[in-house]
């Protein structure tokens, strides 16, 4: 390729998603360095480390056609699949749970790349279906989207196992499945649940409590969450400056890196830039939903559908939860949270949206 | 009416979520905003657990065995106390005012400044609260907690190993437990440990703002903590203590036992010789008596009765004769010759009584426990019915993991390829006929030979909880009695057994023939097992640790059993002579002290 070619592809980039994620990226790396120098040294490093390979990922896809990965997505589910067996074998335990591979100097969770994976293989399933979707084939991405989830579910991991569904969810319900589905499914759940939760003993509600969320200790997460809210409004609205955060300082703040730092950058920066970067999520929500509502390619809509659906809620629920209004499962503030694994499957998702966008205008160009 | 699409539904829960993010914003952090900053500024939010009060254990008749008590602990957080920046000063006023010198660990996360909570000192006097509390702007950072510890009744002396004791947690069960916190106190063994559930309530917190002097100003967030659940064992703490006096006074050095209820397997007396001291045990040893508990040859830590494997010795034979009884080797009425020696090949097996036994029957054989006989009984029997029995008794299987931890070992051919690689001789069956060889059990086993004896046959699960009263529910549950099975053996057979046990007592040839003048009618089985089979016959072995292993198994009273006992003398060198008498003195003293009256 010449240089003129580089021009082309870089024009199809979409550039009100790109430079959005490059700049939650940037702050990312920072709040990391402000909420884990003091105890953790160069925890930070880690993370401007992952950092770069997440924008070489992203820059990387823009010359990948979506197209030909698509016809690897089973593979790419079967390795994930297989390692997420792996895992609950051979895993690295931390507080109790398996989630990590260790490869050498880092560690890596395969049920976080497995959101990707399932952005792949839903819509590869789904490229011949006639709207609205059938019973049968919403089934089908049930099965393939429960088996990993439950395999996150086990071990134990409630928030991302969560999180898993979001896709499933975004997909079907956008491809138009009929509605006395949803009502049926949501009227069984609602009505279910406090059955069997009446005929638990205590016990065992106690075991399925610690069972499915381990990580929030009866005395601690509302605490931590008053910690937090503390930590949020404290910061006021121009907040206590970069690196001035007191609350995260003297470690009130549990996870303060990683699920709870939506918590120091609202002390450290205030209610502007935890307002500017709440609007840039939803920004950026809006523009991924926008491309999909446009290309009528069925996969590639349903990459965006479901990317646009996936990163708005976990976002939302993550920075819902640190100010006190969702219960505390551990999910990440994408791009903003400590963690390779999570950041570099939201710059994978990110990348195969933009490859998505930068197919439909080059065609649009070809034909239009 | 306009109709939204799923796109305009989507867009509308986003917007929705966007619009509730930023409202909370602005209310925290606009509205609220000053207040928190205040909150954070001063950062006098302090978060205390609280530990509940563990629950109670009695015995079956309500006999208080465990409590809590509350005592005070001097604890502090490190980071505020590494901001006076003075250490010097603190370790002075600390000693000068309160006589408390600091731990290196204490030292050390003072100096770190760590975040978590650390006990500086436990048990303080009223003298040394009164100082504390009269000086407390010297100890920034310093605070006292009410801290529950575990006490142990006059009764709970004699059966440290039943009740167990408590810690904190190991770095294990914290991995293990997520909602275990490392200051929580848990059961470490014993009941304590196997009933941690019931009686370790459910601790509390709570959330203060406080002031420059570490005084409470305002509660922001609470939860109480909710004491632990009474339990009541089936252990009945007179009877135990009399197992205790009677092993004592027998003046052996170490062994087992065991008083249980055959027709329920309640489980009414466990005691394991010699004992610790569990109040201390709790309260922490010095390194010194450590030691010293550690290297006492008696092993006084160790639970003989559920965790000692030993040789049965005659006492199987029980088993041995129920099983030929069952597979028709032989009738009740079938008379072997038992002479003084039995042979095999090039192999002599010998009686333990050289005189040999003569023609006799099952009975006679139990009565005068002749070895030659159950050679040949046991030899065509077979290893594999041998054990078939034995399992169906319930030995090598835990009838119960609440109590239970040890499995019995009972060889087979399988086992005997795979642990030693050789083969399987008739040699090893016929050691086995007589309980000697690979096979052993635990002194809580030898019961499991008796029960069903004692009972017409029945298998029940083994109990030590007879109830445990619920604070939620305000009601006391009950554990029911649990059925397992029938050891498969024809009553009729079982009462055989019964006679031969009653002649072991009142036969003119009985091997415990001291039992005779018990005053209650009882029958028995005595046991001598062999610890170094090697030994030369008539060498000396004066040496404690070469002494053969005393047991005695009873039930009484004869006619409708309620007690089975188990009595197990590590190196006491005859059953009917060292074992017998101490189940004699159980009997007596419980007579004398109406626990138990017989004819009744």
């Amino acid at each position: 390729m010449n240089i003129k070619d580089y021009y082309k592809f870089i024009k199809r980039v979409d550039l009100f998603i790109l430079l959005p994620v490059l700049f939650l990226i940037f702050w990312g790396t920072l709040s990391i360095y402000s909420a884990s120098v003091h105890e953790y040294g160069n925890l930070w490093l880690k993370q401007l480390f992952f950092a770069v390979i997440s924008v070489f990922l992203i820059l990387t896809f823009i010359f990948i056609d979506y197209r030909k990965l698509l016809n690897y997505s089973v593979h790419l589910y079967i390795i994930g699949i297989l390692s997420l067996i792996y895992v609950k074998f051979f895993g690295l335990t931390i507080l109790g749970a398996k989630r990590w591979i260790k490869l050498g100097f880092f560690t890596l969770q395969p049920s976080e790349f497995m959101k990707f994976v399932l952005l792949l293989i839903i819509p590869f399933m789904l490229q011949n279906v006639n709207l609205p979707i059938s019973i049968k084939d919403t089934l089908k991405i049930f099965v393939i989207t429960a088996i990993p989830a439950y395999l996150t579910l086990i071990q134990p991991d409630l928030g991302t196992a969560i999180t898993l569904f979001l896709p499933f969810v975004f997909i079907v319900f956008l491809a138009e499945i009929p509605k006395k589905y949803i009502i049926g499914t949501v009227t069984a759940v609602i009505f279910l649940i406090p059955f069997v939760w009446n005929h638990l003993k205590d016990y065992q509600k106690n075991r399925i409590l610690a069972f499915i969320n381990p990580d929030a200790d009866p005395l601690g997460s509302a605490y931590h969450i008053l910690q937090s809210k503390i930590a949020i409004g404290s910061g006021m609205i121009f907040g206590k400056g970069f690196l001035h955060g007191t609350q995260s300082k003297l470690y009130f703040l549990p996870e303060q890196h990683t699920d709870f730092i939506f918590a120091s950058i609202g002390e450290e920066w205030g209610f502007i830039v935890s307002f500017v970067l709440v609007s840039v999520y939803f920004a950026l929500t809006l523009r991924i939903f926008y491309w999909g509502y446009k290309i009528k390619n069925l996969p590639g809509k349903f990459i965006c559908y479901g990317a646009g659906g996936l990163l708005a809620t976990q976002a939302f629920i993550n920075i819902l939860m640190t100010m006190g209004l969702a219960p505390v499962v551990g999910i990440t503030l994408p791009f903003l949270s400590y963690g390779g694994s999570s950041l570099m499957t939201f710059s994978l998702i990110i990348g195969l949206v933009l490859s998505v966008i930068s197919v439909y205008k080059k065609e649009r160009l070809q034909f239009g | 009416m306009f109709k939204f699409s799923r796109f305009q539904v989507v867009l509308l829960f986003m917007f929705l979520l966007y619009f509730i993010i930023i409202f909370r914003l602005v209310h925290l952090q606009v509205i609220k905003g000053s207040y928190y900053r205040e909150i954070s500024e001063n950062n006098y939010v302090r978060l205390f657990t609280i530990n509940p009060p563990r629950g109670k254990i009695f015995d079956r008749n309500g006999v208080l065995l465990a409590y809590d008590v509350p005592t005070f602990s001097l604890s502090a957080l490190p980071y505020i106390v590494k901001k006076r920046e003075d250490l010097e000063q603190l370790e002075k006023n600390l000693k000068d005012y309160l006589g408390i010198e600091l731990s290196p660990k204490v030292q050390e996360s003072f100096e770190k400044g760590l975040i978590t909570k650390i006990i500086v000192h436990e048990n303080l006097t009223d003298k040394q609260l009164k100082r504390f509390f009269n000086n407390s702007y010297l100890f920034k950072g310093f605070y006292v907690e009410v801290v529950p510890k575990r006490k142990y009744t006059e009764y709970a002396k004699y059966m440290p190993h039943v009740l167990g004791y408590v810690g904190y947690p190991s770095k294990k069960d914290l991995r293990e437990k997520p909602y275990l916190k490392p200051d929580m106190i848990v059961g470490k063994s014993g009941v304590e440990k196997t009933f941690d559930e019931y009686l370790k309530g459910e601790p509390g917190a709570i959330a203060v703002i406080v002031d420059a002097l570490g005084r409470q100003k305002k509660v922001l967030w609470e939860k109480q903590a909710k004491r632990g659940n009474d339990i009541y064992l089936t252990i009945d703490a007179r009877l135990q203590k009399i197992a205790y006096d009677s092993f004592v006074e027998s003046g052996q050095k170490s062994g087992a036992v065991v008083v249980v209820n055959p027709q329920n397997y309640e489980i009414l007396a466990l005691l394991s010789y010699p004992t610790y001291n569990i109040q201390k045990f709790t309260d922490g040893l010095s390194a010194k008596e450590w030691k010293k508990i550690l290297n006492n040859k008696y092993k006084p830590l160790f639970n003989k009765a559920l965790n000692g494997l030993y040789p049965p010795g005659s006492i199987f034979k029980i088993i041995v004769g129920a099983g030929a009884l069952q597979e028709k080797i032989i009738t009740p009425y079938t008379k072997i010759q038992s002479g003084p020696s039995f042979s095999i090949g090039k192999w002599t097996y010998r009686n333990w009584n050289p005189a040999g036994c003569g023609e006799i029957t099952i009975a006679q054989a139990l009565e005068m426990s002749c070895d030659t006989f159950f050679y040949q009984v046991g030899l065509q029997l077979g290893v594999d019915r041998i054990n078939y029995y034995t399992y169906k008794f319930g030995i090598g299987e835990i009838l119960n993991d609440e109590i239970e931890k040890k499995r019995a070992r009972v060889p087979s051919p399988d086992w005997k390829m795979q642990r030693l690689n050789e083969v399987w001789f008739y040699g090893d069956t016929i050691n086995l006929s007589i309980g000697q060889g690979y096979l052993a059990i635990t002194p809580f086993d030898a019961t499991k030979i008796v029960v069903p004896i004692a009972n017409g046959g029945k298998v029940y699960k083994p109990k030590i909880l007879k109830a445990y009263f619920s604070n939620k529910d305000q009601r006391l549950y009950k554990m029911p009695d649990v059925f397992l099975r029938d050891v498969d053996v024809n009553r009729h057979f079982i009462n055989v057994i019964k006679k031969g046990m009653y002649l072991v007592v009142y036969g003119k040839r009985g091997t415990a023939k001291r039992m005779a003048d018990a005053p209650v009618k009882n029958a028995g089985k005595t046991g001598t097992a062999q610890v170094y089979r090697y030994l030369k016959r008539k060498q000396k072995h004066d040496k404690w640790e070469l002494k053969d292993h005393a047991w005695f198994v009873d039930f009484y009273p004869y006619k409708k059993p309620k007690y089975a006992v188990s009595v197990f003398v590590e190196h006491g060198e005859s059953g009917g002579r060292v074992a017998a008498p101490i189940v004699k003195s159980i009997i007596e003293k419980s007579i004398d002290e109406n626990i138990f009256i017989p004819g009744n």
